[in-house]
């Protein structure tokens, strides 16, 4: 069994501080992904569970197994990096069967393996090639090969794709995932884009300036974001937020239009500064919705700037002095400058402290 | 119509010009060399001649008088190849297995004072051989080491180190990190990540680096004549020194011994210098 | 628990540091030391006399040891500067030729090979007042000459500097021509669109992507600028009636002739201090330079 816990792990480089005492376990066989925007502490705390960087304070253990000072080779773990970091002076073949080389495994072993992994990679006929006479997406292939031959409890990827252009990336974002219904092994997986994290991850893990804002299911993390920072950063495009003021029953956004409270919002005072968030999908021209339950809350709203998408058009509009987004599903054209009359699905509308940034959410 | 005419005609005459400076100038480069090649196989007779004799009879006199050992001054042209070898290949490897675990040391680690430890370091290596060979001699002669093969490799080792640190910083920054990661990650020690990986990709900057320290010590002159004193030891650029008598010198004998020393630097370096140039170009700027 | 043990990084710089500190440094700080007695290899107890600063004050009084020092600066000014300018032109040339350029590149490394007391052979066979190519090459063509290269004061100068260009020309021509093909070629079609002419595209765009190069060049050359000792000392050894001497040739004079150790030692501070001077002066250019382009790491 390969669970992976981090408890209070820390990472200091200098005076600088990396990595503020993180907790997270995961299970074995779960497929996490570390996100979060650039310098938030991802790569290092994955090097840190790797053994490529030592450990300032807390504890790492793998399959039980404290694992602190112990040097890579000894954590049964593989990696893929950024940029594949393949051996250039080798063969693809030899590439893949380096480790267990290092192993001193019998020769038979070897070839099996690395025929097995080729084999799911599909790199059959490039085995003789050296690493410069691969394409991107090859090398990338490469590497995961040499990631999967030694059968390891847990496989670390740190932005796997971030080298390979849109198309590619996305072919590849499928292939990991089979990959790892495949494998059945833990993986540990770092990017920057949310849309690798939301389409490969069993769970999120959100961080922040070295800390963890938020773990959970992609939907958990699209449907109930703890804070402005999640809501902002989860979902494309990013959240809708209005500045409002709590009345009675009723927001006022930056002093004009008032909406009602939504019911899923939690206990709030009168008077209390707030912001008001919704996706683009929940503010709706009416006539060009999704027919969905529950309350809601008609607005007129003149368009500025369209988007046109195909199935959908994002229409830019202005509410209450701020620009927010909205969807049109089954589009037809519309010319800036026309008035639409819009629906807003309440309960799907969050509210947060303006001070602090959190959910308030009943 | 006349301005395109005009264009072209400047044109043609740049052009000739051009060629006709690079065939001077390589003529230049060239003549120096080939002359000496040239006078190895003319008896002295003819070099001596006045006027000048253009068209050159050939003769091997001077490398049969130089390999027989005795005859023509007698010159013991083995024991200096010998000593240049043994003394020139025994110091380049050592510099270079040192130079390259502080070259490493340089690319790979970070730490306090580091620019002004490299520089600090080279400029040991801008120390004159000639200012060094005074005191190194006193020294040497102190501890016994004068006039053998090691207190030359030891001082030759010294000498080229700087610069191989120079040459293999450069090279293993441009090895990018995840590599040594990776093969940490696929079982290896530091140690074991260093020699198959590493250095293995880094083996062009290595050579280069070591042909450096080679042509230095082979050519070396300053240190070896103080430090050498007997057919044990001399190289053979102080034995160069031999075919010369007080007023005369023996031209004939000297360019055949140059010969002698030029041709496996000639040979070493067009085996490597491909790696030769991309050495000295990527240790210097990128590093 | 925790043993305090040395660093990785220095363990790994520790044989260069020892190495360099036995050789290098312990006769350096000996010489030093023998610097200020009046030290005779002849008479070692004078090894024991400490005299101060007499002997710097002896050569800095001497107008002997004045004009070498200054005959070697001037000599690797205008050394150093001719090879540049030489190097530069070569590797322009090299750069515009079509075919056969690795032919060139090997022909050019080919002085780099040799040993400068070699070069210094070679050149004193050369320009031989009697049997030397030179003069009789002038003969032939019918110059009833026979210029006495080695011998009068002001040829033997320029004899010397020839040996000298001959030699490390090029190193500065092989970086600069790297330099050249590491070049991006948009910025200076984007100049040949915007109107410059040769010489501006040559002066706003190459010269300054080359400067690191040339630093390099620079630096390298700095290290060794000694080796020039090795081509005096054959060529003139110092003379005709000292025209020749530089700081080197009579330093080693004074040593190895003379044996007065004392005052050759200080005499080898100052070259040293004279070598290091350069060195650092260029490894600051070349940090600056590098910075510039962005490619400092
Ligand atoms: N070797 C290092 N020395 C000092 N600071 C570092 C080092 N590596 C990373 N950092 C700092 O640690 C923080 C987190 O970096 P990293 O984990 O690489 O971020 P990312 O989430 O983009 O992968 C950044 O602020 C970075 O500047
Ligand atoms: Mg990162």
């Amino acid at each position: 069994m390969t669970e992976v816990t981090l408890s209070k792990v820390v990472k200091k480089y200098g005076q600088h501080q990396a990595v503020h005492g993180i907790d997270l376990d995961i299970q074995d066989g779960e497929f996490v992904v570390l996100v979060g925007p650039s310098g938030c502490g991802k790569s290092t705390t994955l090097r840190m569970i790797a053994g490529l960087e030592d450990i300032s304070g807390g504890d790492v253990t793998i399959g039980g197994r404290v694992v602190n000072d112990l040097p890579p080779r000894e954590r049964n773990i593989s990696m893929v990096f950024q940029n594949y970091a393949l051996y250039p002076h080798m063969t693809v073949r030899e590439n893949l069967g380096f480790s267990l080389k290092i192993a001193k495994r019998p020769e038979q072993e070897i070839v099996k393996a690395v025929d097995e992994a080729a084999g799911i990679l599909g790199l059959d006929e490039l085995m003789d090639r050296k690493p410069a006479a691969l394409s991107g997406g090859q090398r990338q292939r490469v590497a995961m090969g040499r990631a999967i031959v030694r059968h390891p409890d847990v496989f670390l990827f740190d932005e796997p794709l971030s080298n390979l252009d849109a198309k590619l990336r996305t072919q590849m974002r499928v292939e990991i995932k089979k990959l790892h219904q495949k494998v059945e092994s833990t993986i540990i997986y770092v990017t920057h884009d949310q849309v690798e994290a939301m389409t490969l991850a069993d769970r999120i893990v959100l961080m922040r300036d070295g800390h963890i804002v938020q773990v959970g299911t992609p939907l958990e993390l699209f449907n109930r974001p703890v804070d402005t920072f999640v809501a902002t950063f989860i979902g494309s495009p990013p959240m809708n937020l209005v500045d409002g003021v709590v009345q009675g029953e009723t927001i006022v956004l930056n002093g004009s239009i008032s909406v009602p409270l939504p019911v899923t919002a939690g206990p709030l005072t009168n008077g209390q500064a707030v912001k008001f968030g919704f996706r683009a999908d929940n503010l709706m021209p009416i006539g060009h919705a999704v027919e969905e339950e529950g309350a809601v809350h008609e607005l007129d709203l003149s368009v500025t700037l369209t988007e046109p998408l195909g199935t959908e058009t994002l229409l830019f509009t202005n509410l209450a002095g701020v620009e927010v987004q909205a969807k049109m599903f089954n589009p037809r054209p519309v010319t800036p400058g026309e008035q639409l009359q819009f629906r807003l699905m309440l309960d799907k509308c969050h509210v947060f402290d303006a001070k602090s940034g959190q959910a308030v959410r009943g | 119509m006349d301005r395109n005419q005009s264009h072209r005609n400047r044109r043609r005459v740049l052009k000739t010009l051009h060629l006709t400076a690079l065939f001077l100038t390589m003529m230049i480069i060239c003549i120096p060399g080939l002359w000496i090649v040239l006078n190895s196989f003319r008896p002295t007779v003819e070099i001596m001649a006045k006027p000048p004799v253009w068209v050159p009879s050939f003769t091997l006199d001077h490398y049969r008088a130089m390999f027989a050992g005795a005859g023509e001054g007698g010159v013991p042209v083995f024991s200096y190849f010998r000593n240049s070898l043994i003394v020139s290949v025994t110091s380049t490897l050592i510099a270079i297995l040192i130079g390259m675990s502080g070259g490493y040391a340089f690319a790979r680690y970070r730490f306090k004072g580091k620019n002004g430890y490299f520089v600090g370091l080279m400029l040991f290596r801008a120390v004159p051989g000639v200012a060094l060979s005074l005191p190194l001699f006193i020294v040497f002669a102190k501890v016994g080491i004068i006039d053998t093969h090691f207190g030359l490799i030891l001082a030759y080792v010294a000498m080229n180190v700087p610069f191989t640190i120079w040459l293999t910083d450069g090279f293993f920054r441009q090895i990018p990190k995840e590599l040594h990661e990776a093969a940490e990650i696929d079982g290896c020690t530091r140690w074991q990540a260093f020699w198959q990986v590493e250095f293995p990709v880094a083996r062009s900057g290595v050579a280069s680096a070591a042909i450096f320290a080679f042509l230095t010590s082979w050519n070396e002159f300053a240190l070896a004549s103080q430090l050498t004193r007997s057919v044990g030891s001399k190289t053979m650029p102080v034995g160069l020194l031999d075919f010369t008598a007080e007023f005369t010198i023996n031209w004939g004998g000297m360019c055949a011994l140059a010969v002698l020393m030029i041709v496996p630097a000639l040979i070493l370096t067009f085996i490597v210098q491909k790696h030769l140039i991309a050495g000295l170009t990527f240790g210097g700027v990128k590093g | 628990m925790t043993r305090r043990r040395l660093p990785e990084w220095l363990v790994l710089l520790l044989p260069a540091i020892i190495v360099i500190a036995a050789v290098v440094l312990i006769p350096l700080l000996f010489s030093l030391y023998s610097s200020f007695t009046p030290y005779k290899l002849t008479r070692p107890s004078t090894l024991w006399k400490w005299v101060g600063t007499y002997n710097y004050e002896k050569i800095l009084s001497d107008a002997k040891f004045w004009a070498a020092f200054g005959r070697t600066v001037l000599f690797l000014t205008i050394v150093l500067n001719v090879e540049l300018l030489l190097g530069l032109g070569i590797a322009l040339m090299m750069n515009k030729v079509t075919w056969g350029q690795r032919t060139l590149r090997t022909i050019l490394m080919f002085p780099m090979m040799f040993s400068p007391i070699l070069v210094g052979f070679q050149f004193k066979f050369i320009f031989n007042d009697n049997i030397g190519l030179v003069n009789n090459a002038l003969q032939s063509m019918g110059f009833n000459v026979a210029l006495p290269w080695l011998v009068d004061g002001k040829l033997a100068m320029f004899s010397i500097m020839f040996a000298e260009i001959w030699m490390s020309t090029s190193v500065f021509a092989i970086l600069i021509l790297a330099g050249l093909f590491a070049m991006p070629r948009d910025p200076l079609e984007a100049a040949k669109v915007d109107g410059c002419t040769p010489w501006q595209s040559f002066r706003h765009i190459t010269l300054p992507f080359l400067m690191p190069f040339i630093y390099i060049a620079m630096t390298i050359r700095s290290l060794d600028v000694a080796r020039a000792y090795d081509i005096v000392q054959i060529m003139t050894g110092g003379g005709p009636a000292r025209r020749t001497e530089l700081l080197w040739t009579l330093m080693s004079r004074t040593g190895y002739v003379d044996a007065r150790m004392g005052l050759a030692n200080a005499m080898g501070y100052v070259s040293i201090l004279l070598s290091i001077l350069f060195t650092i002066y260029f490894f600051r250019k070349l940090s600056a330079a590098r910075a510039e382009l962005g490619m400092a790491g």
